[in-house]
């Protein structure tokens, strides 16, 4: 029998069968993260927002056929704020308010000049999150006004001219035409462009994966250590290497219900919002794109409990050990940070071979690759990381030392 | 040396500033019960630690089972069995699982390993519904009974024993004892025990090595151990012989 089977055999059977602890890392993940998603969107609707809405000008003007209120501006202001929680005020001697928008004096006489431009005076409150929200609904009003007073304006002059012109090619002269292309240079379509974004977002998720594992084979190798069951284990004729790849082996399993929670549970986090919203994300993943977020939650796992291994090895610490895993969670988060907003293989040379040293830059690749269609690469970058792990568990054999471990302090 | 399951000749270990062992030498001869009795921090888990190839030594001569340490380590740890003292249990596995864990890293198959740890299960003396139980249910007696069955159970040539019955009430300490001195005399195996309780290793050791500081002090059956000191026991003899060298 191979020496590997029984330690495999015993650490999953003691791992799942700390259905407790399984059970809050597992589930939590699938119920917080939803829930924060929700949260989010609510609480935000829910928080109380107050706005001032004040016309001090009270006047009207016609550009051509075209006749514009303040009132009518004001009223559509308040509106808009009004449908989006905002508690309206229309009286300036309300202080208290989040944000106050004011139509000046002289602002429709500007408005509608050919030589002025006019104002709307916007104050907001200093670190209030509502105030950013009332800004972007005012802009919006806002650019609506503008399309239509500059259309007049355009209207007017060219009749003014007696000459034939299209208000969109005075207003917006120039238009920029995106189109896509994939990584072979093809045509492609713009859901391929949204699973490109998307596949940064599940590169992203991967930046919950490493903490269970590492909290498990930490507890796999200086817990039993403690409990003193160690010691009698490295006396029987199991090789180290069995040791080794044993408890890795099933910390990974453990580790990858763990990873697949936590990462499932970022996704919903993104998805529910974007679903009240209207745009589902999640009707973007294909079967090949979830098989290969598994395959990188999995990979990073692994590389994961390889990062540590060498230290507990070494170590036979848990205060060691737990510093060495908040340096290894630091690295992953870098990595499936920046992969949010920086392609890692465009890098610089030199930035880019220094991440590639890191097992977790492989698996954002090995994603990305997988989405835009790229298997081979994505498989080639899938290898590299499984083989950067090896040499690391290889690194923790060569350091294993029976009697470092059972005399160093826990 | 052909007839000796265990050599040990001029053994040093130094641990940073702490010198573990000074030359500690002595033979086990084959099917004997070997008793090592001293003080804490005598060195007798070092000794045995090394023994059972967990700890190298620093100089001297190590030899268990015809193969010299750390050498054939490999060879000695299919061959010999060890207790560490307070050895636990897994404690999320029942009895039996404890015992068929150890008794698949000894064997080559399932069936073989089951019928090892049918053996240890017969030797623990606990009933099929307690060896159901989980590990962190027992009783510290309970948990040692399956401790010296999976230590025994694969029936090693050699059996290393390090406090088995420290810490256990009378009853528990009295079974165990009848378990290593039944199974390991029956079996013909070589045991090394190790203990600070004297009268333990009065009624279990064919013959006992007196510890002190990392030196053996003295090597023989307790009687001749007992009469060369003109003691009641071997507690008395140990005391007269240590004197007031120990701290």
């Amino acid at each position: 029998m191979s020496k590997l089977y029984p330690i495999v055999w015993k650490e999953t059977k003691d791992m799942f069968r700390d259905l407790r602890t399984l059970s809050i890392i597992a589930v939590l993940p699938l119920l917080i993260m939803p829930l924060m998603g929700l949260s989010s969107i609510y609480l935000q609707r829910f928080q109380y927002g107050v706005a001032v809405v004040v016309d001090n000008d009270r006047a009207s003007a016609t550009i051509g056929n075209a006749t514009f209120t303040s009132s009518d501006i004001a009223n559509a202001l308040a509106r808009r704020l009004s449908l989006n929680g905002f508690t309206v005020y229309r009286e300036e001697s309300v202080k208290d308010f989040d944000v106050e928008v004011v139509i000046p004096r002289g602002f429709i006489n500007n408005l509608t000049s050919l030589t002025s431009q006019a104002l709307i005076k916007v104050v907001k409150r200093v670190g209030s999150s509502k105030a950013e929200v009332a800004i972007s609904l005012v802009n919006a009003v806002a650019s609506d006004l503008v399309r239509k007073v500059a259309n007049a304006k355009v209207m007017l002059l060219a009749s003014l001219a007696n000459i034939s012109v299209k208000t969109e090619s005075v207003i917006y002269p120039v238009v920029l035409s995106i189109g896509l292309v994939g990584p072979y240079g093809g045509a492609t379509t713009p859901e391929e462009d949204i699973r490109a974004r998307i596949s940064r977002l599940i590169s992203f998720s991967l930046i919950f994966v490493t903490t269970p594992s590492i909290a498990f084979i930490t507890d796999s190798i200086i817990g039993e250590k403690e409990r003193k069951t160690f010691e009698a284990l490295l006396s029987t004729p199991v090789p180290r290497y069995s040791v080794v790849l044993g408890k890795v082996l099933s910390s990974s399993l453990v580790g990858l219900v763990a990873g697949l929670s936590d990462a499932t549970g970022l996704l919903l986090f993104f998805a529910i919002p974007s679903v009240i919203y209207g745009v589902n994300l999640l009707g973007y993943l294909t079967p090949s794109i979830v098989a290969t977020h598994a395959s990188a939650v999995y990979i990073s796992v692994l590389a994961s409990l390889a990062m540590i291994m060498p230290i507990i090895i070494r170590t036979g610490s848990y205060r060691a050990s737990q510093a060495a895993s908040l340096s290894i969670i630091g690295v992953s988060s870098i990595v499936f940070f920046i992969s949010l907003y920086v392609d890692l293989p465009n890098l610089l040379p030199l930035v880019k071979y220094i991440l590639y040293v890191i097992p977790y830059t492989h698996a954002v690749i090995m994603i990305r690759n997988a989405v835009m269609g790229l298997a081979v690469n994505s498989i080639i970058h899938g290898l590299i990381a499984l083989a950067e792990s090896s040499g690391l568990l290889l690194l923790s054999v060569k350091l294993f030392n029976d009697e470092r471990i059972i005399y160093s302090k826990t | 040396m052909d007839g000796d399951a265990v050599v040990l000749s001029d053994v040093w270990k130094r641990f940073r500033n702490v010198v573990a062992l000074r030359g500690i030498s002595f033979r086990v001869r084959r099917s004997e019960i070997f008793g090592l009795v001293g003080p804490n921090g005598a060195g007798k888990t070092t000794t045995l630690r090394i023994i059972s190839t967990l700890v190298k030594h620093d100089n001297g001569f190590v030899e268990v089972l015809g193969h010299r340490l750390p050498e054939g380590k490999s060879e000695v740890r299919r061959r010999i069995s060890y207790l560490p003292e307070d050895a636990g249990l897994y404690h999320r596995l029942t009895g039996w699982e404890n015992l068929l864990y150890f008794a698949m890293i000894y064997t080559e198959d399932v069936q073989e390993a089951r019928k090892v740890a049918e053996f240890g299960a017969t030797l623990t003396g606990l009933c099929r519904r307690d060896l159901g139980r989980r590990a962190s249910e027992y009783s510290k007696g309970m948990a040692r009974r399956v401790a010296i069955a999976r230590t025994l159970m694969v029936k090693p040539d050699l059996v290393i024993l390090d406090e088995p019955t420290s810490g256990l009430d009378v009853f528990s300490a009295y079974a165990i004892r009848g378990i290593i001195k039944n199974f390991v005399k029956k079996e013909g195996m070589t045991a090394i025990i190790s203990s600070h309780n004297m009268l333990e290793v009065q009624s279990l050791c064919d013959r006992v090595a007196l510890v002190n500081r990392g030196k053996i002090v003295a090597i023989g059956t307790p009687k001749e151990l007992i009469t060369r000191m003109k003691a009641s026991d071997l507690e008395e003899a140990f005391i007269r012989m240590v004197g007031d060298s120990y701290e």
